[in-house]
């Protein structure tokens, strides 16, 4: 599914991502940890096609495309998809019609006839219910007025409806209550499928205990310093960051 | 002397004493029509113009407009007149009053009447140039001396008006330069409430189309005022609201300019009684040559006077927009509240925006805001609506159409603002995908 080889990327003129190697199968989960400033976003935006990130060496491989040749919404076309950390407000834009949009210009990428506002509705109105998101949020503007916890429900909300190949999570759980944190959590849950592959980006292991990985890596200074199944989460949980950084010298 | 100067005297030796009310306010006419050409068109060395030259507007000749053909306004009618309004209805094409097209429903506590009508019956005269400041607006007294047709508007004492009085100006520019002056008169009495669209389309070649537009909001009354500018690319379009309010009222005006080659727009609000309250509320898109410029000042003249302003300008091509927002606050007028905003999206590397607030307190206890903005799209949002599969045009237009929808969506009539929607979602790139977004 995703092949990251020797991965350098910089933004601003300073490197953050240093040779970072990572290889991801469908149907796996995987959980990508560190400590704040290790280039755990960046890896997000770089995949998501974010231009404000210059990729310097390095290739990355999803599904035999060179995925860094694509723009972003091709990207997205093909599968790709970022919960944002910290999604962004758009007054005035609907969000009913932006994700219409949204998956009509997947479907239309893949020769699927579009969907009508009928059909469309349906739809979103089953996933809404998955998300335990209220009827109002149909009439409101992009993440307008959203509290931490209902922004990111919308995140996954989206997900849930455009059905992504490449699921990437970055800090889903951040500014979660316990309740909201299982919701998405469920809702992550029900698109686990042996065809897509989902990397969770966070900082705690908190969410791994409702996601459950099957791989976890530790980033640091810009790679990957430590692969291991999910005990290694909660040996971080209990030993912190520090005595990797110290034990690999990065 | 200019040409355009030369014109307007010929026009007025020739046709002034035939325009209406010549009893009643011919000599008023002559003298705002020599005190107009002593001081001649204003030039980029006075303040108020500094951004706004009149250089070629001087080198025009201009002539009133020839009768006009009663099926060619009619189908002109049809073509540009806003759909699904109820409601009375007055149409000029070329400032001609065309009867066939008007609509002149019996409302009780309302009455509307053609200015020139209303002179040639002696009334009407008392009203002229009671609001406006001929001083300071030029253009509004070259409107006094040579106007021949517009409105005449009053709403009795404590009526409600539900349905709004549609005026239509529609401007069919030929090879002559037409100079067409409306001049609308309004009146809401103590505790009445109506609503006003004025609507400038047209098309054609070179027009000047100088309107003049005076309010009188008596106490406890409510006047909601739509001047909606959709002219011909190549029409010069001179405007100024002028308006007093009294006591606890409110004057609600929308300002949309789409069209015109030239554009100067003035707004003029005196709140001169305790508890009056203005709400100005522009939007604006240039294009390619066009320039428009957006004069705005609100007198607060009494204690606990409030304003709100915001405007919002979308340029494109080599256009370019002016913004320029007065508030004066007098010196007893305590307690008074004032807010102001500009904020303007730049979709061209070659466009140009002059943004000036201009604020001018002698109270102590106020509170006045302001601030303005000049920048291109949010590329955080562009990042996110592209990350979910929308191409960079459609977003980039998804993300223009919202930014001017923060203004539509506060228009109160349903027809307009579908209107304008489509109007300003026609001026975006990908604009057939973005029909999907109304």
């Amino acid at each position: 599914m995703l092949k990251i080889s020797d991965l350098h990327a910089s933004v601003d003129g300073t490197e953050i991502l240093k040779g970072l190697n990572l290889e991801i199968r469908a149907g796996e989960v995987h959980a990508i940890m560190g400590p704040n400033g290790s280039g755990k976003s960046t890896l997000a935006q770089v995949l998501a096609g974010h231009d404000s990130y210059e990729v310097t060496a390095g290739s990355v491989v999803y599904r035999g495309m060179d995925l860094l040749a694509l723009a972003p919404e091709v990207r997205a076309r093909e599968g790709v998809f970022l919960a944002f950390q910290y999604p962004v407000e758009i007054p005035g834009v609907n969000n009913v019609y932006m994700l219409k949009a949204a998956l009509n210009a997947m479907r239309k990428h893949r020769g699927e006839p579009e969907l009508d506002s009928y059909a469309f509705m349906k739809l979103i109105r089953e996933k809404m219910k998955l998300m335990e998101m209220d009827a109002s949020f149909l009439n409101r503007g992009v993440n307008e007025g959203f509290s931490g916890g209902e922004k990111k429900r919308n995140e996954i909300l989206q997900m849930a409806v455009l059905e992504p190949s490449l699921a990437l999570l970055d800090e889903t759980d951040s500014g979660l209550d316990i309740d909201a944190l299982k919701v998405v959590a469920e809702g992550v849950n029900t698109l686990r499928s042996p065809q897509r592959a989902i990397v969770m980006v966070t900082h705690y292991q908190r969410l791994l205990d409702y996601i459950v990985p099957d791989q976890v890596h530790v980033l640091s200074g810009g790679r990957i310093v430590k692969s291991g199944d999910r005990t290694l989460a909660l040996e971080l949980e209990e030993r912190g960051y520090d005595w990797l950084a110290e034990a690999v010298g990065a | 002397m200019s040409a355009a100067i030369e014109s307007l005297r010929a026009q007025f030796t020739q046709c002034g004493s035939a325009l209406p009310g010549a009893a009643s306010i011919g000599p008023r006419r002559k003298r705002a029509f020599e005190e107009f050409i002593a001081r001649g068109l204003p030039t980029t060395a006075e303040e108020d113009w500094k951004y706004t030259s009149l250089a070629r507007l001087q080198e025009q000749s201009f002539a009133l407009p020839g009768p006009v053909d009663v099926a060619s306004a009619m189908a002109a009618v049809e073509r540009f007149a806003v759909e699904g309004l109820e409601g009375p209805r007055l149409v000029f094409v070329n400032g001609e009053l065309i009867p066939p097209a008007c609509r002149l429903e019996v409302i009780e506590g309302l009455e509307i009447d053609s200015l020139g009508h209303a002179l040639e019956q002696g009334a009407g005269a008392e009203a002229l140039d009671q609001v406006v400041d001929l001083d300071r607006y030029r253009f509004a007294r070259l409107n006094t001396a040579l106007f021949v047709d517009g409105a005449r508007i009053r709403v009795a004492r404590d009526t409600v008006v539900s349905q709004p009085v549609y005026l239509l100006f529609i401007t069919l520019g030929d090879e002559t330069a037409r100079l067409v002056q409306p001049r609308v008169l309004i009146e809401a009495e103590r505790g009445a409430q109506l609503t006003v669209i004025e609507h400038f389309c047209g098309d054609g070649a070179a027009a000047l189309v100088n309107t003049v537009t005076e309010v009188l909001n008596q106490p406890a009354s409510k006047l909601t005022h739509y001047r909606i500018q959709e002219q011909a690319e190549a029409h010069t379009h001179i405007a100024s609201l002028n308006a007093r309010v009294a006591a606890d009222s409110t004057l609600v005006c929308h300002n949309i300019d789409f069209g015109g080659a030239l554009v100067r727009n003035d707004v003029h609000v005196r709140l001169a009684e305790t508890g009056a309250h203005a709400e100005l509320n522009g939007l604006y898109f240039t294009t390619r040559r066009s320039h428009v410029d957006n004069h705005t000042r609100i007198d607060h003249l009494a204690a606990r006077t409030t304003s709100r302003e915001d405007y919002r300008g979308v340029l494109d091509g080599r256009s370019r927009a002016v913004f320029n927002g007065r508030v004066l606050v007098a010196e007893d007028a305590q307690k008074i509240e004032a807010h102001q905003s500009n904020n303007n999206l730049l979709l061209s590397r070659n466009c140009e925006i002059d943004t000036k607030p201009e604020l001018e307190i002698y109270a102590d206890d106020v509170i006045c805001s302001h601030g303005a903005t000049v920048g291109q799209l949010d590329e955080t949002a562009l990042f996110y609506l592209r990350s979910r599969g929308l191409d960079a045009d459609t977003a980039r237009g998804l993300l223009t159409f919202a930014f001017a929808e923060a203004v539509i969506e506060r228009l109160g009539i349903e027809a307009l603002r579908s209107r304008l929607s489509r109007t300003v979602i026609g001026r975006l790139p990908d604009s057939e995908r973005l029909r999907d977004f109304t």
